[in-house]
């Protein structure tokens, strides 16, 4: 690029380049990643220049509708790119921020191969509507599901953080935007590169340790034998020789080679002579697995000066840890751009995707066809296989075993089989997803450019279930579903852009109009009564369960305009309007109104810097501005509805479904943010030091109702929140020789939450209470005081309200008055989900071939509701398993411990939600590591081979949390479900290029 | 040498038409360019932000005409068997079973997979952050908002006023038994000499959500009169498709149960027997072989549960059925209490629909055999049967005609007129059982005879708990087949702060007009 012109030319992939410059021509060189080189060309006909890889302010970074040089942007931004991304086995690509950038929080994605994880920039925007980023994938709003991406055809990934940068999107921007951009071709010999992986999937946090069949007996016998004697009046003698009578009657299964009435004596204790009849009571085991993991990509790209084009192929295969639970992924991709006229270019991005899964059921955190809930949860005196009075297997005529089929189980796994199930069920998703993306671009007058871009996606998700007619749901008579559903999404905009430099005084001035529409068509289809074996299709059963169809659009529309202005590179001033309008708010309150403005000041351009020789660049930007979010409920919030589909037999019946809001309107996210970024001692160190408050006002509520109104909620645009805090965002080249590099990239945000307003005193939601002044996850619990050495009991602090003194159910303790009655406690605010600090930290390290980096995510502060253990740690729920700690349970006066005594009839009682059952959500994780090995270029070169890396990659591997077993961080709300336990994933590959 | 544009370089001056290559080619840019924007910009167009649901339809149409009113009548009997949260809150029939459960009569042989345990063991609805405590209270006022809905909207309707008044004195019945159960339950008892200002609940009269006060149990009682009588006049003329719909009897039968709760005999005899014409009581053999049937000659209301609008495991009759293959009644076949099922004569069929061996060789037609894999327990119940192994659907009663024989007898009784109370009785008896001779019992025998009559006739029907908390009784489970381990509770002392159930945690928190009943 000759400087001060738009004279320039791309090098190809080896560097080669040529351009026509004047002798008194500055060439400016630059390329991603590098810092860029200024030369003057004076007589020179052949200039070699090596770039020096850059400090991140001359990154050029993907922004609302263009791209920026980010050190003239006055927005906060983050960007990762494809070199980074590429080194990974990222099955979905949005695993990629985890760890990556300052102020973006990401809930670790279940283990469901390809699934989804939840996204947060900058705190939790909304109490009851969407906290999820907005997603731009080439330039428009992105509906489909990430899985459709493959990881290999990202160029970038951007995170834009404040006002300056998202309010062109105004009207969805509240929660952060993530710009998705794909590859592109580039000048030069044309490239292919071709990928293959191969890896095994695990298991990342092991399982809650439970007690075993030794243990459980008589744990159980003592509920019996305390809910008698001490929760009731049965003399202890009688209660001890009832327990030990009936305490098989109670779980109906008894593993041991003792009689029935013998297994635990009168003494509590386990007969000493007892041993196992069988030993397949290890649910999990038979369910899990070693899965693997292929992926092959193949793509070719090339430019040359009239053209570029960009073509992959991709397969990847992975199966989960958990049996029957895959994904596999067909993509492709073209993207072409064409300059046909000197003043007209235009360009396509074509993108189809199919894909098939085979899911494990964990959408129900206690359904019983959920595997992680059925085989944590059953108690550890069931077998697997059916076994006769000597323990032996019981054989089928083929000499197979048999499934016990739960009649002698109590609890949630009576008269089911989780295991058989799980391989007699049929859960798949095939999803098919064709995006395409054009534009035309005209230049014309001088400096105007006007763009025309039109964006389609559309995805086919079509659903098969079946459940068995042997055991669970289908049985005895079989049953299956079909539902497909088609989401189309089309995008237009179009950008007038004028640029303009006057000496010093540089402009670009951009407006522009979107539009935006998205359908949901949705079929069911759900019939019972299996006519033959072996075909699930819905043509196969004789009964008709269900039978709908529905559809549903969602609009917007909106006008924008941005200008950006700076002086010399060194002041830089943008300012932004957009206004938008959503179909989800009636006429009168559609149109909401956006804007904001930034400043940014290149303090290293000043002259009193000049001489400052470890100074690279210094930059303060300041930004201020409003943005949106309509994201509540279904598309239809606004509406008072009566709901279709309440047909009384053959009468057609309507219920009232929603009250609905015509006043309702758009939520506003007032966004301040002001950052220093730097750069020192020849890009050795260099970061971001940023502060920002988010103030979301109006804040669209689903403000609960009395329930007698007969409705739960209704819409309104009710209470304030604030979200503030520090983000670090630090690089460090801790060694730098031409040998060996190390390079440390550390970064980290402090949170703060708080309710400014609401919309009534206090909202109590589960765990958690909403008071202003609080914050947002702060638990509203029970408070614990924990177990009284005189008998076990549970005992809770009082509520003066609702006892005193001298009642039956209160108690003094050391001077504090408490309760045995769970709803005579004093209920607190206990603690938060809500982190101090989190972030990560990605060390890379590259020794003359090897590169090698790994990346940590760390959380501090916070607690954890943990629901998973609280279940494990019931006073006697017959059947359900016990956690190890239940060991620690009162068992006769004067111990002290904090576990209450066994007692079944106690369960609701001495399990009641309190703060007992919080824990801290601390952790560090070892998310990714990967170890390359890069072949001799010279040694390739007689090949025909440019590049080749040996690499091993692995995600998930490793994480420290608070309690062996918990699934740290797998809701922002820090509530844990039985769900598919993250998985990790090993692989090997080789990346040629050629 | 590359070069990519045609643009000039370098001259610092500031205007429009500066650089133009040729006039020529700026007048089809130009062209192009307004084409491609004039084409582009025009979608916004006022249509393109109007959307509509297709699953729902607005709610100024469900009152705009008569027919209309009638979609929002039917919504509500379907309200009746669709699900509320969990597989245990299932419509009304779930409720059946919570009252019941609650009993001494109703008797769970095994935990199973644990639905209704806890309800069973005086859990749930002592517990005021309970799911199952909140469901009776959201559903029935979920049910008084449609009624409500239909009681503004109807003066407003176009169509017919007989067709108006149809609806609205349906909807005005709901209204009233919604209010009437749910004082029943979380109201304090009503006490027939008192003044009965103790709390009730809130009085929901319109259909809107400002936060209302508990009225006291007397006012909910007036208003619960006010609106049958309204509905009486309005249904003189209403004759209905089918059982799912209100009529005149309905409210009726309604006034003869709340009399009765008041403690009003006189009222409740007179109704009761009112209410009894057009009803015939089914014979024994249709009891024993198709008992669950709306179209019985002896219901006066109930639903019935088309194929595709089950709710699975959810209905009734997966949980009371003998037959449907579920967890449940698979691992815990429900049984009547062995020491009541002692009392019934052999020869009345209400005692031939329990099987003190389990066994059930004596099913009805075309049932059975029971697969091997359910759960055999003495005194299980086969009252009710279900479509088959896999569809769990039965017929559920809200209201039978034998219970105004019952009530009619009860209230004649309690006025010292026995030979009219043990003729109401004889009526209803000797079609259940052959042998059945007319009651010489008199004074409180005779009491006692027709409560225990009202047990076999009711059993599984969810009249228990409300009987128990009408008739001031303690809860006594001893001397039977109940599991005390299983039960955890045997006796619960009448008058106990327990037989009120707690207001729900939810409708405290969400207002503040509300207070909560005695811990």
């Amino acid at each position: 690029m000759v400087k001060g012109t738009q004279n320039g030319v791309t090098a190809d992939f080896d560097g080669n380049y040529s351009i026509q410059a004047a002798s008194t021509d500055i060439l400016v060189f630059s390329f991603v990643g590098m810092s860029s080189k200024e030369i003057r060309v004076g007589n020179q006909t052949v200039i070699n220049v090596t770039l020096e890889s850059s400090n991140q302010l001359e990154e050029v970074v993907v922004v609302a509708y263009g791209t920026a040089k980010k050190e003239s942007y006055t927005g906060s931004v983050t960007q990762i790119n494809a070199e980074d991304i590429g080194k990974r086995s990222l099955t979905n690509v949005v695993n990629a921020l985890d760890g990556a950038a300052a102020g973006v929080k990401i809930a670790p994605a279940n283990g469901q191969p390809g699934s989804t994880p939840q996204i947060i920039v900058r705190g939790i925007g909304s109490v009851n509507a969407s906290i999820s980023p907005l997603i731009i994938v080439d330039g428009v709003e992105f509906v489909g599901s990430f899985s459709s991406l493959n990881q290999n055809d990202i160029e970038s990934i951007s995170v834009l953080k404040d006002a300056a940068s998202t309010s062109l999107y105004g009207s969805r921007a509240a929660n952060g935007v993530i710009m998705i951009t794909t590859k592109k071709g580039r000048k030069g010999k044309a490239v292919a590169q071709l990928n293959f992986s191969q890896g095994v999937t695990s298991r990342s946090i092991e399982e809650y340790e439970r007690v075993n069949a030794f243990e459980y007996y008589p744990l159980m016998w003592e509920a019996i034998r305390n809910g008698l004697a001490i929760t009731g009046n049965t003399p202890f003698d009688e209660a001890n020789q009832t327990a030990t009578n009936t305490v098989f009657n109670q779980l109906r299964t008894n593993p041991f080679n003792v009689p029935n009435n013998e297994i635990v004596g009168t003494n509590g204790l386990i007969n000493p002579n007892a041993q196992l009849l069988f030993t397949d009571l290890d649910w999990q085991e038979p369910l899990e697995r070693s899965g693997t993991r292929t992926n092959v990509d193949f793509s070719y790209s090339g430019a040359d000066d009239k053209t570029d084009y960009y073509v992959s192929l991709g397969y990847l295969l992975e199966e989960g840890y958990v049996i029957k639970s895959n994904f596999e992924r067909i993509s492709s991709r073209i993207n072409i751009n064409s300059q046909l006229k000197d003043w007209f270019k235009t360009g396509v991005n074509l993108s189809a995707t199919t894909s098939r899964s085979n899911n494990s059921r964990d959408g129900g955190t206690s359904s019983l066809v959920n595997p992680f809930f059925s085989t944590r949860t059953i108690a550890p005196i069931y077998p697997i296989f059916l076994h006769d009075e000597t323990g032996a297997f019981v054989l089928d005529d083929a000499g197979q075993r048999i499934f016990d089929d739960g009649a002698n189980r109590v609890g949630s796994s009576s008269g089911r089989h989780v295991i058989q199930e799980t391989l007699l069920n049929i859960t798949r998703n095939e999803i098919n997803s064709i995006s395409g993306r054009t534009y035309a671009e005209f230049t014309f007058l001088k400096d105007f450019t006007f763009t025309f871009n039109a964006a389609l996606d559309k995805r086919f998700i079509y659903t098969e279930d079946f459940d068995n007619p042997i055991v669970g749901d289908g049985a005895p008579i079989g049953r299956g579903g079909r539902d497909s559903q088609i989401n189309t999404t089309i995008n237009y905009n179009q950008l007038i852009r004028y640029n303009k430099s006057l000496g010093n005084h540089n402009f670009n001035v951009l407006l522009g109009h979107e539009s935006f529409e998205t359908e949901i068509n949705f079929f069911t289809g759900f019939r019972s009564g299996l006519v033959v074996d072996g075909n699930t299709e819905l043509i196969n059963f004789t009964t008709t369960l269900d039978l709908e169809s529905n559809s549903a659009t969602l609009t917007r529309e909106g006008y924008f305009a941005n200008l950006n202005y700076d002086y010399n590179g060194k002041y830089l001033l943008s300012g932004s309007y957009r206004r938008d309008a959503s179909s989800r708010f009636s006429r009168s309150a559609r149109w909401g109104n956006f804007f904001s403005v930034g400043a940014a000041w290149n303090i290293d351009k000043e002259n009193f810097l000049k001489d400052v020789s470890w100074l690279d660049a210094l930059k303060l930007r300041l930004s201020y501005g409003e943005v949106g979010n309509d994201n509540l409920g279904d598309f239809f919030i606004s509406q008072s509805l009566f709901g279709l589909g309440f047909n009384n037999g053959g009468e057609g019946g309507i219920r009232g479904s929603a009250a609905g809001n015509p006043d309702l309107t758009w939520e506003v996210n007032v966004q301040q943010d002001i950052a220093l970024e730097f750069s020192l001692f020849n890009s050795r160190v260099s970061g971001t030091l940023e502060y920002y408050e988010r103030d979301s006002e109006d804040l669209l509520f689903e403000v609960p109702l009395p329930v007698s109104a007969g409705f739960d909620s209704f819409p309104d645009n009710i209470g304030d929140m604030t979200n503030k805090g520090f983000e670090f965002d630090i690089n460090i080249g801790i060694i730098r020789n031409p040998n060996f590099r190390w390079d440390l990239n550390i970064n980290g945000s402090t949170l703060t939450n708080e309710i400014t307003k609401l919309p009534q005193e206090e909202i109590i939601n589960g765990t958690k209470k909403l008071v202003v002044g609080g914050d947002i996850f702060a638990y509203w619990l029970r408070d614990w005081f924990g177990v009284d050495p005189a008998d076990g009991s549970a005992l809770f602090v009082l509520d003066p309200e609702l006892g005193a003194a001298g009642d039956a159910d209160v108690r003094t303790i050391n001077g504090t008055l408490v309760t045995t009655n769970q709803n005579k406690a004093k209920f607190d605010f206990v603690g938060t989900a809500v982190p101090d600090l989190f972030g990560g930290f990605t060390n890379s390290f590259r020794y003359k071939q090897i590169d090698l980096s790994f990346t940590f995510t760390y959380q501090l502060g916070g607690e954890t509701y943990d629901t998973n253990f609280a279940a494990l740690m019931h006073p006697g729920t017959f059947g359900t398993a016990l956690a190890k700690e239940a060991l620690n349970r009162w068992q006769q006066p004067g111990d002290i411990t904090n576990v209450p005594r066994m007692d079944a009839n106690q369960v609701n009682v001495f399990n009641a939600a309190s703060d007992r059952w919080l824990v801290d959500s601390d952790f560090l994780a070892l998310r990714q590591f990967n170890i390359g090995y890069n072949f001799d270029k010279e040694l390739l070169s007689s090949f025909g081979i440019n590049t080749a890396r040996l690499y091993a990659s692995g995600e998930n591997l490793f994480i420290a949390t608070g309690r062996k077993g918990l699934d740290a961080g797998q809701n922002f709300n820090g509530t844990t479900q039985n769900r598919f336990t993250p998985s990790r994933v090993v692989s090997f590959g080789l990346n040629v290029t050629f | 040498m590359k070069k990519f544009n045609n643009q000039h370089i370098n001259k610092p001056t500031f205007g429009f038409f500066d650089g133009l290559s040729s006039i020529k080619s700026l007048s089809l840019k130009l062209t192009i360019v307004l084409f491609v924007s004039i084409l582009t910009f025009t979608s916004c167009e006022r249509e393109f932000l109007d959307e509509l649901p297709t699953e729902d339809v607005a709610s100024e149409s469900a009152t705009a005409t008569t027919d209309n009113l009638f979609l929002v009548i039917n919504g509500i009997h379907r309200s009746l068997y669709i699900r509320f949260g969990s597989q245990g809150q299932s419509g009304i029939g779930a409720m059946m079973i919570q009252n019941d459960a609650l009993g001494e009569d109703f008797v769970m042989t095994g935990r199973a997979n644990g639905w209704f345990i806890s309800a069973y063991q005086w859990l749930d609805h002592t517990n005021a952050n309970d799911g199952d405590l909140l469901f009776p209270y959201r559903a029935y006022y979920q049910i008084i908002r449609n009624a409500n809905t239909v009681i503004d909207g109807a003066d407003g309707a176009e169509g017919p006023q007989a067709i108006k008044d149809a609806a609205k004195g349906q909807a005005l019945i709901y209204r009233a038994w919604a209010h009437f159960q749910l004082v029943q339950l979380y109201g304090g008892r009503y006490n027939a000499g008192g003044n009965n200002t103790q709390l009730g609940v809130p009085l929901r009269l319109t259909p809107d959500n400002a936060p209302l006060a508990r009225a006291s149990v007397e006012e909910v009682y007036s208003q619960v009169h006010a609106d049958l009588d309204e509905a009486i006049v309005l249904l003189d003329e209403y004759s209905r498709p089918n059982k799912s719909h209100l009529d005149k009897s309905v409210a009726i039968g309604l006034k003869a149960r709340v009399f009765l709760v008041q403690g009003n005999y006189a009222n409740a005899a007179q109704f009761a027997s009112q209410a009894r014409n057009g009803f015939t009581l089914m014979s024994s053999s249709d009891y024993f072989n198709n008992f669950a049937n709306f179209e019985s000659g002896e219901w006066m209301w109930g639903s019935h549960i088309q194929e595709d609008q089950t709710d699975f495991f959810g209905n009734y009759g997966a949980y009371v059925s003998r037959n449907f293959s579920s967890s449940n009644i698979r691992g815990n076949p429900k049984a009547i209490n062995s020491a009541l099922h002692a009392t019934i004569p052999t020869t009345d069929v209400r005692s031939q629909i329990f099987d003190p061996t389990g066994l059930h060789n004596n099913l009805p037609p075309g049932v059975g055999p029971l697969p091997s894999n359910f759960a055999r327990r003495p005194f299980t119940s086969q009252k009710f049967i279900a479509v088959s192994g896999g569809d769990s659907r039965v017929d559920v009663p809200y209201m039978r005609v034998s219970e105004m024989y019952l009530i009619e007898a009860e209230a004649r009784a309690r006025m010292n007129q026995d030979a009219l109370a043990a003729q109401a009785l004889f009526e209803l008896a000797s079609v259940r059982d052959p042998q059945y001779t007319l009651s010489t019992n008199t004074g409180q025998a005779l009491i006692d005879e027709i409560l225990l009559q009202r047990r076999w006739e009711l059993w599984g029907e969810g009249f228990r708990f409300y009987d128990l908390k009408r008739l001031n009784l303690p809860l006594d489970r001893t001397g039977a087949n109940h599991d005390p381990v299983l039960a955890g509770v045997l006796n619960i002392p009448a008058g106990d702060s327990r037989w009120n159930w707690l207001i729900p945690q939810d409708a405290l928190n969400s207002n503040p007009l509300l207070v909560q009943n005695p811990l």
